[in-house]
This record gives C-alpha cells, sequence and structure tokens, in this order.
C-alpha cells in the first residue's frame, strides 16, 4: 500500500520528464508512396539513434493542394517544422522569407560536405550566401519509349538514334507518326498525360529550349521568338496533323502501352513494374539549338515560423547526408556530386539498368529547371488561359504565342 | 380569434379572462425573445457579419496570407478590379451565363419531373429515388464521376452519342461547350431537390380543380397554365430565389470538373475568389470580389421578391 | 367526358415508362458506372470500347482504400461531424425560428431580415476572416470549426428561415390555450411547438446533414492532419505523388462513400418526401 504512493508520483515524473526532452519535428511531404514513407521513417529511426527522444511525424499533403495548405498553416498558426517544396514554389517563399537560412549549419559542418553538392542543381536554393533549401531530387526529364511498338513499326528506337546522334525532336515527330498510322496506340503522350494542363510548360519548354528559344529571361517575355514559335509549331502539327501526340482531353497512357513514347521523370518507371510491354530510356531530342537536359527540382526546407528551427535544421542536414542521399537515390535523383559519381548510383534501382542511369545522371550535371519566378501562380494563371487557345486544329501558333507573352508581361517585372 | 357567436339557447360558458397572465407573458416576451434568438444571433455576429465587416475592410487593403504583409491602399483594388483587370469582367460575364444557363434550366426541369412524377403508377417511388439520388451524393463524387465520363472519344458520353451516330465534342476542353457540360451536370445533381419541393407543393392541390376544369373542357395544358402554375407562384419563387443564390455560390463542382478552364471559359466569380486568396495569396484583392459578389446576390434576391411583390 | 381511345392503352403506359428511363439514365448511369469502375484496375478502367461489367472484381481496391489513408477515421469523422452541426442547427434554429413566428418582440423583423443576408454570402467571402478568428482561438486544425461554422452560417439560417415558416403555419390554439393554462414560453417551445414541428425538423434535419456531409472548402481550409479529414477531402487525396488521380482508389472509395448514402435514403424516402411536403417549404 505504502508504495503504491511513490508509483503515481513516479509515473508522472517519468511521464512528465519524458514530455519534456520528447520532442517531434512536424515534416510535410506530397508523397503517399508506401516505398517512399518507409524510406523516411527510416530516417527519422536513425536520426532518434543521435538525439533520443525526438521523433519526426510526416505528413502527407496531396500535390495538388500542397502549397495552399502549406501556406494555411504557416498562416494558421502551427507551422511544420520541415517540408518539402517544389522548384515552382521556390522563389515566391523565398521571396516571402518564410524559409530559414541554413547555411551556417551546413557550411560549418566537415562531415556534411556542403561542397559536394552540385552548383547548378543548387542555384534556386540559394540567394548569394544564404541557403533556403536542400534539394533532394534533382530528377531530369527523359525519354521512354515502347520498344515492342517501336519494333512493330520497323523503326529504329530512340536509344539507337541517340548514340548516332540522330535523336532530334524531328525524329521523335516522325516516330510518333508512324506508330500512330500503323498502330492502335498513339504516338506521343505529353508528360503525366498532363500536357495541356498542369504540364504545360513542362511540354512546351524543353522543345522551345531545344530550338534556342526560353520562356522569359530578363524579366521579358520571349515565347513571341521565331524559336520558340517554330517549337510550339511543331508540337502542334504532331497533335493536329500528324495526329500521334495524345490530343487535350483523351487518355493515351504510355504506361499501359496506350502511346508510344512520353517524356518524364525517373520516378515514374515504377509504373512500369506490372508493363506488359518491353521499354526503354532514352535522353530527351536535341534540337538544332541547345542539347541542355531540363529538370525538375524539389527540396527539403525549414520552415522560421517553425518552433523548433535548430533541431529541424539538424534533421535537415541527417536527411541530406551523404548517406542518406545515397539511400534517397533509389527514388530521388541525387544533387551531391559524389553520389552520382559512385558505381552505387548507376545501380541503385533495381528497375533501370547501369547505362540508363547515365542518361539521368547526365541530365543531373547539366540541366536546368524550368523557368521559374517569384510571381510564378499569376504567371500560370495568366498564360494557361491563353495557352488554351493553341489546342486546336486552326490555331495561329504564332498570334498566340504573343498573346501568351501580352498576358504575362505585366507580372514579369 | 374566431368569435363564437352565442346562442341564446345555449349560452356559452364564460372563460375567465386571461388578462393577468397574458399581460405578463407579453411583457416576459422581449426577454424570452432575445433569449431564443440568442444563440443564433451571438454566433451570426461572430461568424458572418464580423467576418463581412473583416472583409469589407480588407478590400481596400493589400493583404497577403504566405508573407502577413498588409498595406492600405484605398479604392485601388476596387479600380483594378472594374478598370485594369480584364478577367474581372470575363469572369463576371461567365457567372451571368452560368446562373442564366442554370436556373430556367433546373426549374423548368424540376417541374417537369413533378408533373411526370405526380400520380400513381407503379414505380413511381424508384423513379423518385432515382431522380433525387445525386443530390446526396457529394459533389466531389459527382464531378469525379462526370469528369471521366466527358472525356474526348473515350469518353462515355461520347461513345454512347457514337453508337447513334454523333460526334460529340471535346466537352471539357472545348471553351463553347466546357459552360454547357458543366452547367448540365450541376442541373443533374440538384434538380432532384426542386423536384421534390414541387411535388409537394403539387400534392397540397385538390385534385377537385383539375377536375372541375377538364368537366368544363378544359385541355391539359390549359389547366396546367391557368390553374396549376399559378398555384405555384409562392413555390417557384423560393425555388427560384433558391436556385439562383445557390448557383453564385458553386464552386468546388467547378473546381473539379474544368479548373476553371479552358481558356478561363468556366471561371465564375466565386471560383476567382478562391483563386485569388487560396492560389495567390491575395487576400485583399479577394475581399474586394467578395464585397462585389454580396452586393450582386442582394441585388438579384431583391428583383426576384420586387418582381414577385408586384405579380400578386 | 372521355375522348375516344385511338391508341391503345398499353402504348400510352409503355411510353411514358419508355420517357421516363430515358430520362432517369443521366441520373442513374454515373452511380453504375462509378460501381463498375471500382472494381476495375486502371487498364481495364481506360480500355476501348468500355465494359460496364468489369472483367475481374478487384476487391483489392477496396482494401488499399483503407490502406492509403485512415479511411475508415475520415468516414467516422464525417458521419459524427454532420451529425453534431444537424442536432445542434436543428436546436438553435427551432428556437430561433420559433421567436420569429411566435413571439412579438422588438427588432425581431430587423433582425430576421438581416440574417437573411447570411444567405447570400459564400463561404469563400467569408472563410478567410473566420481563418484568422480561429488561428486566434487555436482551434485550426481542430473539428471545432467544421462544427460551428455551418450552425450559424448560410445553413444554420436556411434552417431557421424553414422552422420560422412552419411555426407560422400552425395553428395558434394550442399555445394559446397553454398560455392561458400559465405554461411559460420555453413550456410551450419544448412541449407543444417542436413536437408539432416534426416534419420541418425532418426537412431541416435532411438538409443540414448533407451540407455537412458535402462541405469541401472548410475542411479544406482547417484541417490539416489526414486523420481530422472528412470525405470529400478523403476521396480528393486519392493522388499520386504528382498529383495525378488514382482512379481506381478515387472510384472505390466514391462508392463506398455513396452507397450508405443512398441506402438511407431509400429506405427513408417517403419520409424525407412527407417531410418537405409538410414542412412549409413549398411557400
Amino acid at each position: 500500500m505504502k508504495l503504491a504512493r511513490f508509483v503515481l508520483p513516479a509515473v508522472l515524473l517519468v511521464a512528465l520528464t519524458s514530455l519534456a526532452t520528447a520532442q517531434q519535428l512536424r515534416f510535410t511531404v506530397w508523397s503517399g508512396n508506401e516505398a517512399h514513407l518507409s524510406m523516411l521513417n527510416g530516417f527519422a529511426d536513425g536520426f532518434a539513434e543521435m538525439r533520443p527522444g525526438v521523433s519526426v511525424q510526416f505528413d502527407v499533403i496531396p500535390f495538388g493542394d500542397y502549397v495552399q495548405k502549406v501556406t494555411l498553416q504557416l498562416a494558421g498558426g502551427n507551422p511544420p517544422d520541415l517540408g518539402w517544396l517544389a522548384e515552382a514554389s521556390a522563389p515566391t517563399f523565398i521571396d516571402a522569407g518564410v524559409l530559414a537560412d541554413v547555411s551556417d549549419a551546413l557550411r560549418n559542418d566537415p562531415d556534411y560536405d556542403f561542397a559536394d553538392f552540385s552548383e547548378p542543381a543548387l542555384g534556386l536554393w540559394e540567394r548569394g550566401d544564404a541557403v533556403y533549401g536542400v534539394p533532394f531530387s534533382t530528377s531530369p526529364f527523359i525519354v521512354y519509349f515502347n520498344r515492342d511498338l517501336f519494333e512493330q513499326a520497323g523503326l529504329t528506337p530512340p536509344d539507337v538514334l541517340a548514340e548516332q546522334g540522330a535523336w532530334t525532336w524531328e525524329a521523335l515527330k516522325e516516330s510518333a507518326a508512324a506508330i500512330a498510322d500503323g498502330s492502335d496506340a498513339f504516338g506521343f503522350e505529353s508528360v503525366d498525360g498532363e500536357g495541356y494542363g498542369a504540364r504545360v510548360w513542362h511540354t512546351l519548354v524543353p522543345i522551345v529550349r531545344g530550338y534556342g528559344g526560353e520562356a522569359w529571361s530578363d524579366g521579358a517575355c520571349r515565347l513571341d521568338s521565331p524559336e520558340a514559335v517554330e517549337a510550339v509549331q511543331l508540337y502542334h502539327d504532331m497533335v493536329y496533323e500528324d495526329a500521334s501526340a495524345v490530343p487535350p482531353g483523351e487518355q493515351g497512357d504510355f504506361f499501359t502501352g496506350r502511346s508510344g513514347i512520353t517524356i518524364t521523370q525517373l520516378s515514374r518507371v515504377s509504373k512500369l513494374a506490372e508493363a506488359d510491354f518491353d521499354w526503354g530510356l532514352a535522353p530527351m531530342p536535341s534540337g538544332p539549338a541547345e542539347d541542355v537536359a531540363v529538370i525538375g527540382q524539389a527540396a527539403v526546407v525549414v520552415f522560421e515560423a517553425g518552433q523548433q528551427t535548430e533541431l529541424a535544421t539538424e534533421f535537415l542536414a541527417y536527411m541530406t547526408n551523404k548517406e542518406n542521399v545515397a539511400v534517397m537515390a533509389e527514388f530521388f535523383p541525387p544533387a551531391r556530386r559524389s553520389v552520382l559519381d559512385s558505381e552505387a548510383f548507376l545501380s541503385s534501382n533495381p528497375m533501370v539498368t547501369p547505362q540508363q542511369m547515365e542518361i539521368v545522371a547526365s541530365g543531373i550535371a547539366g540541366g536546368r529547371v524550368l523557368p521559374n519566378h517569384p510571381n510564378f501562380p499569376q504567371i500560370d494563371a495568366a498564360a494557361r488561359p491563353v495557352f488554351d487557345e493553341l489546342w486546336n486544329a486552326d490555331a495561329d501558333v504564332a498570334a498566340v504565342m504573343t498573346r501568351v507573352c501580352d498576358a504575362i508581361d505585366a507580372q514579369l517585372q | 380569434m374566431d368569435q363564437v357567436p352565442s346562442t341564446p339557447a345555449t349560452p356559452r360558458p364564460q372563460k375567465p379572462p386571461p388578462r393577468k397572465g397574458a399581460r405578463s407573458l407579453r411583457a416576459l416576451d422581449e426577454i424570452y425573445g432575445y433569449l431564443f434568438v440568442a444563440p443564433q444571433l451571438t454566433g451570426f455576429l461572430l461568424f458572418v457579419i464580423g467576418p463581412l465587416v473583416a472583409v469589407v475592410i480588407y478590400s481596400f487593403q493589400e493583404r497577403n496570407l504566405l508573407t502577413g504583409a498588409v498595406t492600405n491602399v484605398g479604392l485601388q483594388n476596387y479600380n483594378d478590379a472594374f478598370f485594369t483587370n480584364p478577367t474581372f469582367w470575363k469572369v463576371l460575364g461567365n457567372t451571368f451565363v452560368f446562373t442564366a444557363g442554370l436556373v430556367p434550366v433546373n426549374i423548368a426541369l424540376a417541374l417537369a419531373l413533378a408533373l411526370l412524377l405526380n400520380r400513381r403508377f407503379p414505380g413511381v417511388t424508384l423513379f423518385r429515388t432515382l431522380f433525387f439520388a445525386p443530390v446526396v451524393t457529394s459533389a466531389v463524387a459527382w464531378a469525379i464521376v462526370w469528369r471521366f465520363m466527358l472525356q474526348g472519344e473515350q469518353g462515355t458520353v461520347n461513345q454512347v452519342l457514337a453508337l447513334v451516330g454523333v460526334d460529340g465534342p471535346n466537352w471539357l476542353r472545348s471553351p463553347g461547350w466546357a459552360m454547357t457540360a458543366v452547367i448540365g451536370t450541376r442541373v443533374l445533381k440538384n434538380v432532384g431537390l426542386n423536384m421534390i419541393i414541387y411535388l409537394a407543393a403539387l400534392q397540397a392541390i385538390p385534385r377537385e380543380y383539375g377536375e372541375a376544369a377538364s368537366i368544363d373542357g378544359a385541355g391539359r395544358w390549359q389547366i396546367f397554365r391557368r390553374i396549376t402554375l399559378p398555384l405555384l407562384a409562392p413555390t417557384t419563387l423560393v425555388v427560384a430565389v433558391i436556385t439562383v443564390v445557390g448557383s453564385l455560390k458553386v464552386f468546388d463542382h467547378i473546381l473539379l470538373m474544368t479548373g476553371g478552364g479552358p481558356a478561363n471559359a468556366t471561371m465564375v466569380l466565386v471560383y476567382y475568389i478562391y483563386q485569388q486568396a487560396f492560389e495567390f495569396f491575395e487576400i485583399g484583392y479577394a475581399a474586394t470580389l467578395s464585397v462585389i459578389l454580396f452586393v450582386i446576390t442582394l441585388v438579384l434576391t431583391a428583383i426576384q421578391w420586387l418582381v414577385n411583390a408586384r405579380r400578386s | 367526358m372521355t375522348t375516344p381511345a385511338r391508341v391503345p392503352r398499353w402504348f400510352t403506359q409503355a411510353a411514358w415508362y419508355l420517357a421516363l428511363i430515358g430520362l432517369s439514365i443521366p441520373f442513374v448511369f454515373p452511380f453504375l458506372w462509378m460501381v463498375s469502375s471500382s472494381f476495375k484496375n486502371s487498364t481495364e478502367m481506360f480500355a476501348f470500347p468500355p465494359t460496364l461489367i468489369p472483367e475481374t472484381l478487384r476487391w483489392r481496391n477496396f482494401v488499399q482504400v483503407f490502406e492509403y489513408q485512415p479511411f475508415a477515421q475520415q468516414y467516422f469523422n464525417s458521419v459524427y461531424i454532420a451529425a453534431l452541426v444537424t442536432i445542434a442547427t436543428i436546436l438553435v434554429s427551432s428556437m430561433a425560428g420559433y421567436a420569429f413566428a411566435r413571439i412579438r418582440f422588438r427588432f425581431s423583423t430587423l433582425i430576421f431580415f438581416l440574417m437573411l443576408t447570411a444567405l447570400m454570402m459564400p463561404i469563400e467571402v467569408t472563410i478567410i476572416p473566420n481563418f484568422f478568428f480561429m488561428r486566434l482561438l487555436g482551434l485550426v486544425n481542430t473539428h471545432v470549426p467544421l462544427i460551428v461554422l455551418p450552425v450559424f452560417g448560410s445553413s444554420g439560417v436556411v434552417a431557421t428561415f424553414l422552422m420560422r415558416q412552419y411555426f407560422l403555419s400552425l395553428p395558434t390554439e394550442l399555445e394559446e390555450a397553454a398560455m392561458i393554462d400559465g405554461m411559460g414560453r420555453f413550456g410551450i417551445f419544448f412541449k407543444i411547438a417542436l413536437p408539432l414541428a416534426r416534419p420541418a425538423l425532418g426537412s431541416v434535419g435532411i438538409l443540414t446533414f448533407l451540407y455537412s456531409w458535402n462541405s469541401f472548402l472548410e475542411p479544406l481550409v482547417f484541417v490539416n492532419d489526414l486523420n481530422l479529414f472528412t470525405l470529400p477531402l478523403a476521396l480528393n487525396t486519392f493522388t499520386d505523388s504528382y498529383g495525378l488521380p488514382l482512379w481506381h482508389l478515387q472510384l472505390a472509395a466514391t462508392t463506398l462513400s455513396v452507397i450508405p448514402i443512398l441506402v438511407v435514403y431509400v429506405l427513408a424516402q417517403r419520409q424525407v418526401v412527407e417531410s418537405f411536403a409538410m414542412s412549409g417549404m413549398k411557400g
């Protein structure tokens, strides 16, 4: 009986002290994929070994609402500590001052080896000496093709053409047309099938750059330049003349064998696990002007409004150290040169041969992100309705592109 | 209330004068009145009037949700909306097209269905259930399914049309048809509710009216126009007001079906407000648009009341 | 006087039925398609020509729905929130409606018309200030805003409006008799008026439940944790890491969310119509 009297206070004491030392970091992500989450939880466990009592909770927010919800959380007084952030939002969030500068912590830790990160990859996340995010995924856009459909149409597959230096946008257009003519399938599917909606930039900008154009530079819109118009015209012809590209509103899912070619990022390769056709990877087609790869990025950021920015920065550093970046490389192409150059990286994905991984590696090394701007949401909202005018058979591409520039000029200042 | 005539033969028992109890009750009524409405009134002031005042204040500011920055800009937002920003007028136009398209179709269809189902025949209950089923479904679910069915060549709708030789348009992707598709699917979702209301009203009309008229030689259509329709006027007013006000608020349906496109063809005012507030984080401008929407709704409702008052 | 029948009766009957069936197709077909697709995998869903009866029944889809996110919890959230909103609304609006209909107090008409302005207010207009207010109270990322806002917002005002209409249509003799007997207002309200108001309470309950069940923007703004999501939010969350819908999961989940409501409605169908009929909604 007497002992019992001590038990309750003792339990309370233990509970209180564990509450005091138990800290939780909240980390927002947009992937609900089981494999991704178990990897992330693995990092949390590893971190807990270094810092007992610290746990990390990963909150999954669907990609479509991600920016809104994170903003609402930041504005709503219960900010997350860390989160993923996509490249399109980087300028907006950095300009708004809501991201913490982690440069000191990262540069001062010799083990971390900040210099290991490829400069181009960091570009978007740095302002002068300050670093506002560490990219965990630097993923070039690459070509996926359906080997069976190519064989059926008697065409040389893109990877062979690339080796011969003959894999150009024209070649892609012709191959797509041949496949579409000779089979039930489409020739080409735009990025994730969303080329006329959310991914219109992903679809058009690579071609535009290949022809020597650009979306905008130095505060001026360049989508109405002759190079850009030529590039967009090529794609327009694919949709309306060749009928080889999946048109707006149609389904032509490459990953279920309904299209011959698609352009998207490495991570989609997991969708091919159940594919009943032979497939391959190839680099992006080259244009008359440039060969620069286009990359999509996502970074880990620490939110300034969080209550535990120091601890959060520690976790960020832990998550993006050499060891863990190598682990993430299975799903997310790394920005660390040491990992990119390693044998382990080239064989990190069981579905992709080392040769194919080379394509990814070279894309990361030289790739440029899609056009970005602090006002990107407004630019996107103003441009997309005008882009929509492209998608009918008698659209005057040059005129539409001029109107796109008219619509977004004000926002580019 | 009713005066009971007292006959000399059977004098009515005198009721004790209730005046004392009634007077004190009436005095207490002031208190009771407020007591009864207090919960709703308090909540109303806190969650409706308060925010409305706040929104009016915000409409004169530039206020960013992400950065938290606030600047007073006077009438600049209103100026932007009416004079500088062309999107505003397009959105306003879309809003009116949407309402003008949806309301008559909805009301007419609801009345037609109610008339069809206002009789007893085997299966009438089943049909009433079927037409009401979309009302109880979530808008998200309804939009998801229809967005899938309205796809270009492979969408179910176009495949059915293909069976009868019609080449269906790319519904959600052509600026002209997208608005039609959005209106049509929204009508399908909600018409069941108005149908039930009309059914209830029709059932309250005594059969004798119609029977008497047909004995006099009136045809069905005449009975409908001269008797049924006027008797339904109060119901039609209620239905019209509800439907108009409801149509000005439609947001998630459009968000999920077309995302406001193509080429902003289906962007209505409420969606535009959402976009400004939650995608651009411009709370000030969103507030300005909200004030404008509120005024529009008030005016439209007032017009409807006045038209009805004048008619009766 | 009957017109000589030139067309056989069975023909008109059949024509009626055909017309009704034809009309009901766009109302019903989406459900059939939704249920059938929820058993398919992605490939079959987009197969051409489309199949109404799936080749294989992939029950796995339904299991995956619960594995992908705490769907059962989210379902329960929608149910209990809608129930709470309905009960609270019935209480608050019946009291207010009764007062507006039966009690004479100063400014009652003014207050009533002022409240009607809430009907004109889409939730998108008031939600940001409400968001800031809830933040002040520390109630963001809880269910409290989802319960409180509908009760006092436009949904609650509609309810009050309906209750007032109904109470106005009740004969006053019973209440007068009770008054004479010395019963106070509360007594009259709870023992006489409210029990008589069952049809109106039915309509109000149904409309309010549906409003809460279907609301999308409020949970989107106020709720962050997956565990606290409601069904419309949850249905929208069945996307892959790139924001593309996982059709098979979305449709399976949609089926699960729609079928129970439909079943309840079918069983209670007569009461629903009667409620509306007797509630005075017809004007």
